[in-house]
């Protein structure tokens, strides 16, 4: 009996080994030999008319790698005045070679004239070989930088062995002898000072399980380290384990490895750290958020110290250099850098959206490359809007609290080329143009107006709606009372006016008009996936939103109702160039065009005459802009999202705390928002005129058509159908159907 | 059906070909950046600080909510305009090049040029209505269906377009089986 039981044992134990033996190869294989996969941004395209600046193209030219020179070699440029000539290097594309060629071309007034070809193939229109702007190792929001153990200064492998195993080339994968010695050293130091786990078992424990601390975990754990060692080098452990620590979290981003961290921490490469900062890395393995040298200085200084002694006792440094060590700070850079990285926020995206089709491993160790739609001069202006601005909308402690958003998205491609995460855009941490998820305030009312203008027999643009107080019972009492900004009623506005001012009331009248449920659902097609709230004050825009989904919603609103989901890749390609997916321009059709139509108008008075008119004290009046406000209350939450010809741009100020600003939508991310708008070259916004659009000049106020000298006329869209038929004279006098004293009779 | 469909996109094709030979980008208005406002040339190699000097200074006072504005009755002139763009002689190399793919056989490598040529030509009715067409090539009538609507959004007072549009439409939807949405698209094409 016995023996049998012990047999069906061995039976599973060998099973069970060779199941975790195929687990330890395979995932360790994956990793050993990764990859990094190449992140590009777009590439400039040249031909004649294409909007450029001489700076802009220049800086494009340096980001692509290009050095000023005599314009012959390849990969070198001359450039006298606006006189351009560039010797391009070549570059493969997904669909296809791009040859390398010498251009000539003229830039005036930010466009390129006079584009030819002196060398290479003649084209009417060339690519220049895209700017790299990252690497992406992690999918699992683990950033690393990768380094090869022969690249790492010996102190630091040599100081963790000391620390954390110190029999590291002797074992086999678990060392029993140093549980004890660990705990004999824990208890002369009256503390923690070493782990009884073999570095093995750590990189098993990070690589392959759970943080459990379960029996059942711990002899897993023990077979797999030994099965590790049966297969590898130690110093291919070594490395992989250098580079897979887990060292600390910049938002919701962990930093993995030495190579990052020493970045992270310092702002400098391994190679450069002296032996305290060194030091500190080992030490915050223990617990790299309790040992948080940014958060909790004196608790790291102290396991820095002892780790230097430990370092000491090892050998590894003399008594003065530990001393010495011991007394330095701990020389942490204030905040986090990268200069791997200069666009965390747009790869923050950007690895998202790749996370929906490829898997971890692949992205780590494929060596794909990754075609974005990052436009480095439309990144640039926006992050020095944020960064310029900022600063100057307010003053003392709500001024240092103070964040700000911009998303910058191609108006007819869905393109995202460019987001700005916070004030410091260099900054990896919390995404606020992702994550930041606010009450949009006023920015849902386009969604109510067009959802009424879409009942042309019902809604106009000029349509009189009541601009006065109400008060909502709800079935359990409770009561709401909208009120307008100022505070203010106007009796009856027409439609078109209650949305370029913004005003609180009508836009609530006429969403309850056409009711909640109908305005959810113009949202819901306009492409809201997160839960919308069904309560009246959603009209008011207590529904929260990120900066980005703003900008998806408002692109419908952009392209005359056409939904364009954004995108923030073209292409992935494996490391030989084969395309391995292609995201496609898509657009749904998701609203009557005539009806967004006449929105874009009251949206492009909002511009001229209301809310967002102090756009055009920096932006030129020909951009004809079109864009509306947001304001929450107390000024948390300072919204503005608005369109050129070219490009649609959403930008956020408010407080991470959610605190308090004196600022509107107006006064908060409009100046944003109008900076960027004003630096970028680029077309007016002149919608086509739908089918079944007219035009006519009309006396609102007295709803009637009327004649186009008159003071009080206005030349206003309407669909076929619901534009009036009365007519006035200038003086108001009715010319048509005069039915005054004759309506008067029969009442 | 489909092949139907096909057979009458390609002569679509031809004729946009044929009639898409444009000089220079129209239509729309280029707007250099704002004068004054323009920002810096900035530092090649060191970044931020004080490189980034800023000509303009806004000031609070400036905003709407702090001055209450002269009513004037007369309102600002909205921008609108009859018809689209244009093909710049650029954006009509990509769609040649498409045309070809489209004649080999090769319906996506005539997307992806038709892609890059809207990106520098999306204000082009042409270039959707040529997007619907090598979406019927490869038979994908979803997306052309959606892109002829997107190029007839474009199609503004141009009857030519308007036609070929409307035409493609109701070849699409035929072959997609809606013979209603067809005909409705066959008459709007014959009451232009």
């Amino acid at each position: 009996m016995f023996v049998r039981v012990s047999a069906i044992g061995l039976v599973l134990l060998a099973g069970w080994m060779v199941y975790l033996d195929a687990v330890v190869t395979d995932r360790f294989e994956g990793r050993r030999f990764e990859v990094p996969s190449r992140v590009y941004a777009r590439p400039l395209e040249l031909y004649d008319g294409a909007g450029v600046s001489s700076g802009a193209l220049e800086r494009e030219l340096a980001l692509s790698g290009y050095r000023k020179g005599d314009g012959v070699r390849p990969g070198s440029y001359r450039r006298n005045g606006g006189h351009f000539v560039i010797s391009t290097r070549g570059f493969r594309f997904p669909d296809g070679d791009e040859p390398r060629r010498k251009l000539a071309l003229n830039i005036y007034g930010d466009r390129i004239q006079d584009f030819s070809v002196s060398a290479g193939d003649s084209a009417a229109i060339v690519r220049l070989e895209p700017a790299r702007i990252g690497g992406i190792y992690p999918a699992h929001k683990e950033d690393r930088i990768l380094v090869r153990l022969d690249d790492v200064p010996a102190l630091l492998p040599a100081a963790l062995m000391a620390v954390e195993d110190r029999k590291f080339y002797d074992h086999f994968g678990i060392a029993p002898t140093s549980i004890g010695r660990a705990m004999l050293a824990n208890m002369r130091a009256g503390q923690v000072v070493q782990g009884g786990s073999t570095l093995t078992q750590q990189l098993v424990k990070n690589f392959f399980l759970t943080r459990d601390q379960t029996l059942l975990r711990k002899g897993n754990e023990a077979l797999m380290s030994i099965l590790l060692e049966l297969h590898y080098e130690k110093d291919d452990i070594l490395e992989t384990y250098l580079n897979e620590v887990y060292l600390g979290q910049a938002g919701t981003r962990s930093i993995n490895g030495f190579g990052l961290a020493s970045q992270f921490y310092f702002g400098d490469s391994l190679k450069d750290l002296d032996v305290h900062q060194i030091a500190l890395l080992v030490g915050m393995v223990k617990g790299p958020s309790y040992y948080n040298p940014r958060r909790h200085p004196e608790r790291a200084t102290q396991r820095r110290n002892l780790v230097i002694s430990e370092m000491e006792d090892a050998g590894l440094i003399d008594a003065t250099k530990a001393a010495r060590a011991r007394g330095l700070s701990l020389g942490v850079s204030a905040k986090p850098s990268y200069s791997e990285n200069r666009y965390p926020a747009y790869i923050d995206l950007v690895r998202r959206h790749l996370a929906r089709d490829y898997k971890e491993e692949d992205l780590r160790s494929e060596g794909l490359r990754i075609f974005t739609t990052l436009n480095p001069a439309i990144q640039y202006a926006a992050e020095f809007a944020v960064t310029d601005t900022l600063p100057r909308l307010a003053n003392g402690d709500t001024g240092k609290a103070l964040e700000a958003t911009l998303v910058v998205t191609a108006k007819d491609t869905g393109e995202v080329l460019a987001l700005v995460g916070g004030k410091d855009p260099q900054y990896a941490g919390f995404n606020r143009a992702l994550d930041a998820n606010r009450p949009i305030g006023s920015l849902i009312k386009p969604f109510t107006y067009l959802t009424a203008l879409e009942q042309p027999e019902r809604y106009t643009l000029m349509t009189p709606v009541l601009d006065k107080s109400f008060t909502l019972e709800f079935d359990d009492g409770k009561r709401w009372q909208p009120k307008n900004y100022d505070g203010k009623e106007r009796g009856e506005v027409p439609l078109h006016l209650a949305l370029s001012k913004s005003y609180n009331l009508p836009a609530v009248r006429v969403g309850l008009d056409v009711g909640v449920p109908a305005v959810r659902k113009t949202l819901r097609a306009f492409g809201v996936v997160t839960p919308i709230s069904e309560y009246p004050s959603m009209l008011l825009g207590s529904v929260a939103m990120s900066p980005v989904t703003v900008a998806q919603i408002y692109q419908g609103l952009a392209t005359s109702g056409f939904n364009t989901p954004l995108r923030t890749i073209r292409e992935v390609t494996d490391s030989g160039g084969e395309a391995l997916s292609r995201y496609s321009l898509k657009v749904d059709q998701v609203a009557d065009p005539a009806a967004v139509h006449l929105l874009q108008y009251a949206m492009q008075e909002t511009m001229q005459e209301g809310t967002g008119r102090s756009a055009y004290y920096s932006v030129p009046k020909e951009l004809t802009l079109a864009g509306k406000t947001g304001t929450t209350d107390d000024g948390r939450d300072s919204w503005f999202a608005g369109f050129s010809g070219d490009l649609l741009a959403v930008a956020w100020v408010g407080r991470d705390d959610n605190g308090p600003t004196a600022l509107t939508g107006a006064t908060g991310a409009l100046p944003v928002w109008a900076r960027f708008m004003a630096q970028v070259p680029q077309h007016g916004f002149s919608p086509v005129v739908p089918d079944g659009v007219n035009y006519h000049w009309v006396n609102t106020e007295r709803q009637a058509l009327t004649d186009e000298y008159c003071d009080n006329a206005r030349l206003l869209p309407f669909i076929s159908g619901s534009e009036p038929t009365q007519r006035v004279s200038c003086s108001g006098t009715l010319e048509r159907k005069i039915r005054g004293w004759f309506e008067g009779l029969f009442q | 059906m489909i092949r139907q469909g096909v057979f009458h996109a390609s002569m679509l094709a031809a004729f946009l070909s044929l009639a898409g030979c444009a000089s220079g980008p129209g239509g729309s208005i280029y707007v250099p950046a704002g004068g004054s406002t323009r920002a810096p040339e900035p530092p090649q190699t060191t970044k931020g600080g004080e490189d980034r000097e800023n000509p303009q200074v806004w000031r609070k006072s400036e905003q709407p909510e702090a001055r209450e504005p002269e009513q004037t009755q007369r309102s600002n002139k909205p921008s609108y305009r009859d018809a689209g763009d244009e093909l710049s002689p650029a954006a009509l190399s990509l769609v040649r090049e498409a045309d070809k793919l489209l004649k080999s056989g090769d319906a996506q490598g005539a997307i992806v040029r038709l892609e890059r040529a809207q990106r520098i030509a999306p204000r082009s009715a042409e270039v959707y209505f040529k997007l619907s067409q090598a979406y019927v090539a490869g038979n994908k009538l979803g997306p052309a269906e959606q892109f002829t609507l997107k190029g007839l959004s474009l199609a503004g007072s141009d009857v030519r377009l308007q036609r070929a549009g409307w035409l493609l439409l109701a070849d699409i939807r035929r072959a997609q089986g809606n013979v209603a949405g067809a005909n409705h698209a066959e008459e709007r094409a014959s009451a232009l």
